[in-house]
């Protein structure tokens, strides 16, 4: 295996080559060039194709030893069966390829034996392969980008510290796109497909040092080198939080009528255990690493515990979050004796001196931040869903700016539950202006503040 | 030296062609490694049993030794709370015919028998071999429903002590050890200890591809396999 070498060429290559680039709009190779022009990217770009003189307005090569210098990246967008004969004739001038084009190992006898190939071309020749059957690359600090669907139907997150590692390239593109409208930066986003080549743990050991990438959701679906995932991802999880999804949950256990152990530990209960050995989140589903993309994508770290301080200025919908919270297994605690009466002298009698806090339609921006002061500077609790309803009058934008002081000043993070309608809605960037994560509704933001703790808990 | 003991038990097992150890077999395993197991003899006639059972003491339980039965309470072949001679003989040639009933092409290579141990509360322990992830340690709330209930949580090896402590107390039965409804607390260390032994002899010793004991009694002092069984390959 070849571990993490060249992969740096994958997200910050002076040269990119997309061979099988057609000027047919529409066509996958078409698009990636597309990007390649309209992103940032700096770089060289070579279309390769035998068939044109130019593509887009820009000098097409018959082969890429045709362009008569060493290539960093190239994108493969043509037949299948042609692939291993066109990575063959330009390995040596090559350092890594993406292999977007399906019709491998996922389709049956002859793919396989194409598959096959690939790899005997890899272990022979040392040129790193993604791929095949992925969309390969965004990474948002080089503008390299091999997703290949037009910007106009997906969007591309700016620049941030979350990196994806997805086998799915679709899953990938529409979390990257879910992230983009909700204002949320990533860096890296890996689509690895079939990985005849690079796999989920080279990745995954790439990005431990990578000081660009402050988080990482993995999405999975089968994990063949176990043992060095459990050890990589380890290494991962001690220096940034690590988070995964593993579908396939319901396959069947591995030995059903020997043992109940063996009948017991399904192949997902084995991913579980993984999981937890090296300290990564496990995640459930879209929704959740959603939320965890989300949540990490500006927070930066998780916590060792599970205590969370809810304020609010709507009681029900304080008591609807620390139900939430409760059902997810959090904690609640009432509040600590000296917050409590710190609290009692700034806040109107009628208002609900304890955890969840409530505010009252008497709120102001000022409240919220004393709240917050007062509740996460005991050592009491962990986290904070602030819910912030925008009836009070006195509320104003400064809000967000006065709740994110108060969270770097307790250094502990902070939850925006923000439900509502058009004036909230607007509200939302705001909040994310001042790197606090807003989530809908107490059910999304109590699963957030949960994703926070499901990593290792210090002892 | 215990290691070489345990391999020696799987590789002399492998050699005959078994894929999967006798209880005698995987207890003497489990008493190599320091598990604590009840005092048992193999018999191979009712003579013998007799006089087994007056060496260990009545009550006794009285099983049958073959590599072809999984269950061996599914096919009534298991005795318990045996007091006298005369009916250690009246179950031994009940379950003889019992067993040539329900399995009759079963090698049946001898009887156990056993000292009976006191109740406790059942718990399952087990440790299993993954291709990907290596070995896989499994606990949870025992009796013959362990499969039904799923109450159980898993681990991977190598496995320490907190993190065997951790996986007891991950079960929903875990109040079950912790004193449930004014009963004694139970030796949940000594569970994190078989956990911790289960990993450590499925990982080191070739050819044995699970262990298991169910159940594994749980006293307010120390533990007992009270029955285990081994998977090779």
């Amino acid at each position: 295996m070849g571990g993490i070498r060249n992969l740096e060429s994958l997200f910050n290559p002076k040269t990119i080559a997309v061979v099988g680039a057609s000027p047919t709009a529409g066509k996958i190779s078409n698009i990636i060039l597309k990007s390649l022009k309209h992103s940032s990217f700096s770089g060289k770009v070579y279309p390769i194709n035998p068939r044109y003189k130019e593509v887009q307005g820009l000098k097409c090569f018959k082969s890429i030893a045709d362009i008569g210098a060493q290539v960093d990246l190239a994108v493969f967008a043509i037949p299948a069966k042609t692939v291993p004969g066109a990575l063959r004739d330009s390995e040596a001038r090559l350092n890594v390829a993406v292999i977007v084009s399906g019709g491998f190992g996922e389709t049956g006898e002859a793919g396989r034996a194409l598959e096959k190939e690939l790899k005997e071309i890899v272990s022979r020749t040392g040129v790193r392969v993604v791929g095949p059957n992925c969309m390969g690359i965004y990474y948002s600090f080089s503008g390299v980008d091999t997703f290949f669907i037009p910007e106009d139907r997906m969007k591309r997150p700016g620049k941030g510290g979350l990196s994806i590692v997805s086998q799915s390239g679709s899953f990938a593109v529409t979390a990257m796109d879910e992230l983009a409208a909700e204002g949320a930066g990533a860096a890296r986003i890996i689509s690895y497909g079939n990985k005849a080549d690079v796999n989920e743990t080279d990745c995954l050991e790439f990005l431990i040092d990578d000081e660009q990438t402050t988080a990482v959701a993995l999405y999975i679906e089968s994990i063949e080198e176990g043992r060095r995932f459990v050890d990589v991802a380890s290494r991962c999880a001690a220096k940034k939080p690590v988070m995964a999804l593993k579908v396939g949950k319901s396959a069947v256990g591995m030995d059903a009528a020997h043992s109940h152990t063996g009948a017991l530990a399904g192949r997902y209960e084995v991913y579980k255990a993984a999981f937890k050995k090296a300290g990564v989140i496990e995640l459930s589903g879209y929704e959740d690493f959603l939320s965890a993309c989300k949540a990490l994508s500006v927070l930066k770290k998780t916590v060792a515990g599970r205590r969370v301080m809810i304020i609010t200025d709507g009681g029900g919908m304080g008591v609807n979050i620390a139900d939430a919270c409760a059902s997810l297994g959090l904690e609640v605690e009432p509040l600590p004796e000296k917050a409590k009466e710190q609290m009692s002298l700034l806040l109107p009698r009628f208002c609900s001196v304890s955890n969840p806090m409530d505010l009252t339609g008497s709120a102001t921006d000022e409240l919220f931040a004393e709240a917050l002061e007062k509740t996460l500077d005991t050592d009491g609790y962990d986290l904070a869903i602030v819910a912030a309803l925008w009836g009070p009058p006195a509320l104003t934008d400064e809000l967000p700016h006065l709740i994110s002081e108060k969270a770097e000043l307790a250094d502990k993070p902070v939850i925006i539950c923000s439900p509502g309608g058009v004036y909230t809605r607007a509200k939302t960037a705001l909040f994310g202006k001042y790197g606090l994560p807003v989530f809908p509704s107490p059910e999304s933001a109590a699963r957030a503040a949960s994703i926070l703790c499901r990593g290792r808990r210090k002892a | 030296m215990v290691k070489r003991a345990i391999e020696r038990i799987v590789k002399e097992a492998l050699s005959l062609g078994e894929r999967a150890l006798v209880e005698p077999e995987a207890k003497e395993m489990l008493k190599l490694s320091s598990i604590p197991v009840p005092r048992f003899q193999v018999v191979k006639d009712v003579r013998a049993a007799v006089e087994a059972a007056e060496s260990i003491g009545y009550p006794v339980v009285l099983k049958v030794v073959s590599a072809d039965i999984i269950h061996k309470s599914d096919i009534g072949g298991v005795a318990t709370g045996i007091k006298t001679r005369e009916e250690i003989e009246h179950q031994w040639s009940k379950m003889l015919l019992r067993v040539a009933d329900e399995n009759p092409v079963a090698m049946i290579e001898g009887f156990m028998v056993e000292e009976q141990v006191p109740k406790g509360v059942e718990v399952i322990a087990g440790a299993i071999k993954d291709e990907q992830f290596g070995v896989v340690v499994m606990f949870g709330t025992g009796g013959v429903a362990v499969e039904l209930m799923k109450d159980v949580s898993f681990r991977l090896a190598p496995l320490d002590r907190t993190e065997a402590l951790e996986m007891i107390a991950d079960v929903k039965g875990f109040p079950l050890l912790t004193g449930f409804r004014g009963d004694n607390i139970k030796d949940i260390f000594a569970i994190a200890d078989v956990l911790v032994k289960l990993a450590e002899i499925v990982e080191k010793t070739d050819g044995l591809k699970e262990l298991e004991i169910n159940p594994l009694m749980v006293y307010d002092r120390g533990i007992m396999a009270v029955d285990a069984r081994a998977q090779l390959g």
